[in-house]
């Protein structure tokens, strides 16, 4: 997940301080080069899915590491000193041995002071010195609950780093399980769970390995706990676990008894944070199979999550629970009918909430809500007349016109939706004029016609078929009328010798369809009553006319 | 394609042309399209790990508050010292809730609560693994493995569940130096102690504990708080024993009884019986405060 390429934006570092000590490789280095990554993270969509643990509200500090943390975010001499810190810690307790004593709590504790203060703790240094299997020693049964927490922080904080560290936790993997017994402290069921929840955020292999090992019923079961922290905890781990892409943990965790119902009821009475959580867990169990949607919605899912959808203003929990809703309309017309009617109780409805989404001014929320409309739109007549109706259309314009692509392209496919007619009548494409009329009035076509010109040849391609819906639909020919007046034609015409074959034919029927060598000629040959003849299809100026 | 047919409207365009249909599109969960929600998920995760939530505030009023109130453990014996209810309940559900009541280990669940009992104190397990049952059960949920001695479940949770070749299931407890030299100032009669299980301890007690203490050398029998003082393993098959005690590493030297001596006093008196699991048959109970000398544990059970 680290790549080490790029060298580029870390030589300009180097050149723009030139008064801190010379780093080559080492700490530095390798900080600078995480910044990257999370630059990359967000262009290449790389995600770390991995949690690190650093404040322990009821800790008052070890003041020692506490000021190397200061000072380390920036100073290579310091995290030099942190680094050796680490080291030796380690050292001190290999000495202690296997005894169980005050001392190797208190030394356990200043290994994990060690390793939670920075954003980049010298988690490579404790794992070179050995760490992991003193570590695992420390998990034995019957060890204290101050033993084991602290061991457990260690391994989360070891887990949350590199692969080949969040790997190196693979030896202690078994007794972190089992130590998400009910039995345990809850504190310690919670950091172990923190700590399969990054091993399980690393990669495929290891999550499959996890589940071979029980660990999804251990870990679920954690959700009836009373504990609120530990069950929202718990449910990260768990989304982890189950984010796939294969379907087979979320179909394990869906069989267990009485799980539906304790999510439903997470999902009722939870915190904003611990909803957080359960979303993103509903995310993957809903894009899964429609059977778990099913299931949910019978448990009573969809009202409280529409209700939330609708009142919250929490950008982290809007996301998984619009995404979830979206998994769940985009399967067939009865989950739509369910959310509608799960939505009817609230002031304005499932439109209204995500009508209010689209009017954030947060880009992925407008894009995923876009989706979501869209597919809403892609119902029965009624789904598509409540959308119509219910507020999303304004927002939707605006969204077309004026926003960046990926959503521009939401919001086409939503408002495209709403204009023709369902599959299923045996009517496919037949246009809803009642809609294409408001929309196309509206000032609509402009945000087609720039689909048209988009590099992308999905949207180049969605921005033809509104067009030669609008050109076909409209009565008396205004559709081609105006396409013409807002630069269609050109548009078009840049298709027409397109590399990809699709959009050159299409491009090529649409032009000789609606706009061929017939197009405007017979005006010229025509008198003052060509009107009556031909229609008003052509433009004014063909006509020899007024301008319009 | 005339203009005579444009005029109609809304006649069909050359089936050539794939005309907008409305169509529902799922996305599947790795989906380029949800990727930029995913990494604001995770970064925003990172940043409200630096923050104190509320639940953490709350938690801290709490602890503050708290620290007035101070009460002493209410289950006989255990003379742990709690502040504050949540202390409380925390060293409840650690200590004495899947708590070995004989040896007072304490496990993560009621099943390896379970299994510990039956392995460790139960001489109908004992006898079962004698007649050559496959007893030892595999420690991970799921997995129905079972196996004719700890040495192959243990081989078992190496090869198929990654377990560390360091861990060990059962352990031989040591009491500190200065724990056996009290015992030793309080019973000068008998010496010697019982060989517990056939592993070697390399996992210390938590020596944090105050009262709950396991003191591994025989205890007064008189006692009537059997819990404290109390400690009950039945040594397992000799043979074992030999193969277990040929195997001990000596990790520390002070840990390992110089003498070692077969045979034992037989606990009595479970204090909780409830809480201690297993079998059922071939224990002792209900026979707090009488000593019995013999070698061999009764095969028959006593009804509580």
């Amino acid at each position: 997940m680290m790549n080490h390429g790029g060298d580029g934006p870390a030589a300009t570092n180097l050149r723009r301080d030139p008064f801190k000590t010379s780093v080559g490789k080492g700490a530095g280095q390798r900080r600078r080069q995480a910044a990257i990554t999370i630059g990359k993270d967000r262009r290449d969509s790389v995600v770390r899915a991995k949690r690190l643990r650093r404040a322990d509200p009821a800790d008052h500090g070890d003041g020692d590491a506490m000021q190397l943390a200061a000072v380390a975010a920036d100073d290579d001499v310091a995290y030099k000193l942190l680094e050796d810190s680490t080291a030796a810690a380690v050292l001190n307790l290999k000495n202690i041995g296997k005894k169980a004593t005050p001392k190797k709590v208190e030394a356990l504790q200043t290994l994990r002071r060690l390793l939670s203060c920075s954003a980049y703790p010298p988690v490579h240094v404790a794992v070179q010195a050995g760490v992991v299997p003193l570590l695992v020693d420390c998990l034995g049964f019957g060890a204290s609950e101050d033993q084991l927490f602290e061991a457990a922080w260690c391994l989360t904080n070891i887990a949350s780093g590199d692969p080949e560290q969040t790997r190196a936790v693979e030896p202690a993997l078994p007794l972190l399980i089992l130590h998400l017994g009910e039995k345990n402290p809850a504190r310690v069921v919670e950091q172990c769970a923190w700590a399969l929840g990054n091993v399980a955020g690393e990669a495929e292999d290891l999550r499959d390995w996890l589940l071979r090992q029980g660990a999804l019923s251990a870990l679920a079961r954690n959700l009836s706990s009373p504990i609120i922290t530990l069950v929202r905890t718990a449910a990260w781990a768990l989304s982890n676990l189950i984010k796939g892409p294969n379907s087979r943990a979320a179909t394990e965790l869906m069989k267990m008894d009485g799980i539906v119902d304790t999510l439903v009821r997470l999902v009722s009475n939870g915190d904003d944070e611990l909803v957080v959580e359960v979303a993103w867990v509903l995310v993957y169990v809903t894009s899964m199979s429609d059977l778990h949607s099913s299931q949910l919605i019978h448990a009573g899912l969809l009202p409280p999550l529409v209700a939330r959808l609708a009142v919250s203003h929490h950008q982290p929990l809007l996301t998984p629970v619009l995404r979830t809703i979206g998994n769940i309309v985009a399967s067939d017309n009865s989950k739509c009918d369910a959310v509608l009617a799960a939505g009817q109780s609230l002031p304005g409805g499932i439109n209204g909430a995500l009508a209010r989404i689209l009017e954030t001014e947060h880009r992925t929320l407008q894009k995923e809500a876009a989706w979501v409309v869209s597919n809403l739109a892609a119902g029965s007549i009624l789904h598509k007349r409540a959308v119509f109706n219910g507020g999303a259309v304004s927002p939707l314009l605006y969204l077309l016109a004026t926003s960046t692509f990926d959503v521009r392209k939401e919001a086409a496919y939503a408002l495209g939706n709403l204009c023709v007619a369902p599959r299923d009548q045996g009517e496919e494409g037949k246009p809803i004029l009642e809609h294409l009329n408001v929309l196309v009035d509206r000032g609509c076509l402009m945000g087609f016609i720039a689909l048209v010109k988009s590099p992308d040849l999905e949207s180049a391609r969605l921005g033809l078929q509104f067009l030669e819906l609008v050109m076909r639909a409209l009565p008396d020919g205004k559709g081609p009328k105006l396409v013409e007046k807002l630069d269609g034609i050109a548009a078009m015409e840049e298709l027409q010798f397109h590399a990809n074959e699709e959009l050159r034919i299409m491009s090529n029927m649409l032009i000789d369809q609606y706009f061929g060598e017939d197009y405007g000629l017979e005006e010229e040959f025509v008198s003052g009553d060509a009107r009556t003849q031909y229609g008003p299809e052509y433009p004014p100026w063909r006509r020899g006319g007024l301008a319009a | 394609m005339d203009l005579g047919k444009m005029k109609d409207g809304a006649e069909q365009t050359s089936p050539l042309f794939r005309a907008w249909v409305a169509a529902r599109r799922p996305f599947k969960v790795d989906s380029p399209f949800f990727a930029a929600g995913n990494v604001e998920r995770e970064l925003v995760a990172k940043q409200i790990s630096l923050e104190i939530t509320e639940e953490e505030k709350k938690h801290i009023v709490q602890s503050e508050e708290e620290q007035l109130w101070e009460i002493f453990c209410p289950i006989v014996g255990c003379r742990t010292k709690l502040k504050g209810v949540g202390e409380l309940e925390s060293h409840y559900l650690s200590r004495h809730s899947a708590t070995c009541s004989i040896c007072t280990r304490v496990f993560p669940t009621t099943r390896l609560l379970n299994l510990h009992v039956s392995e460790t104190h139960d001489s109908f397990f004992r006898a079962k693994v004698a007649l050559n049952y496959p007893m030892y059960e595999c420690l991970m949920e799921g997995c129905s493995a079972r196996f004719l001695s700890d040495s192959n479940r243990h081989q078992h949770l190496v090869d198929k569940h990654h377990f560390p070749r360091s861990f060990r299931f059962h352990v031989k407890k040591h009491a500190s130096q200065k724990q056996r030299q009290r015992q030793k100032a309080h019973q000068p009669s008998n010496s010697g102690s019982t060989p517990k299980q056939s592993k070697k301890n390399q996992r210390a007690k938590a020596a944090s504990e105050s009262a709950p203490d396991v003191h591994t050398d025989r205890k007064d029998y008189e006692s009537t708080t059997p819990s404290e003082t109390q400690n009950q393993d039945t040594p397992m098959d000799v043979d074992e024993l030999v193969t277990a005690v040929s195997r001990l590493s000596t990790v520390s030297q002070d840990e390992t009884p110089s003498v070692l001596r077969f045979g034992h006093r037989r606990g009595r008196g479970v204090p909780f019986g409830q809480k201690s699991r297993g079998s059922g048959r071939g224990r002792g109970r209900g026979r707090s405060g009488r000593d019995q000398e013999d070698d061999s544990p009764p095969l028959q059970s006593i009804s509580t």
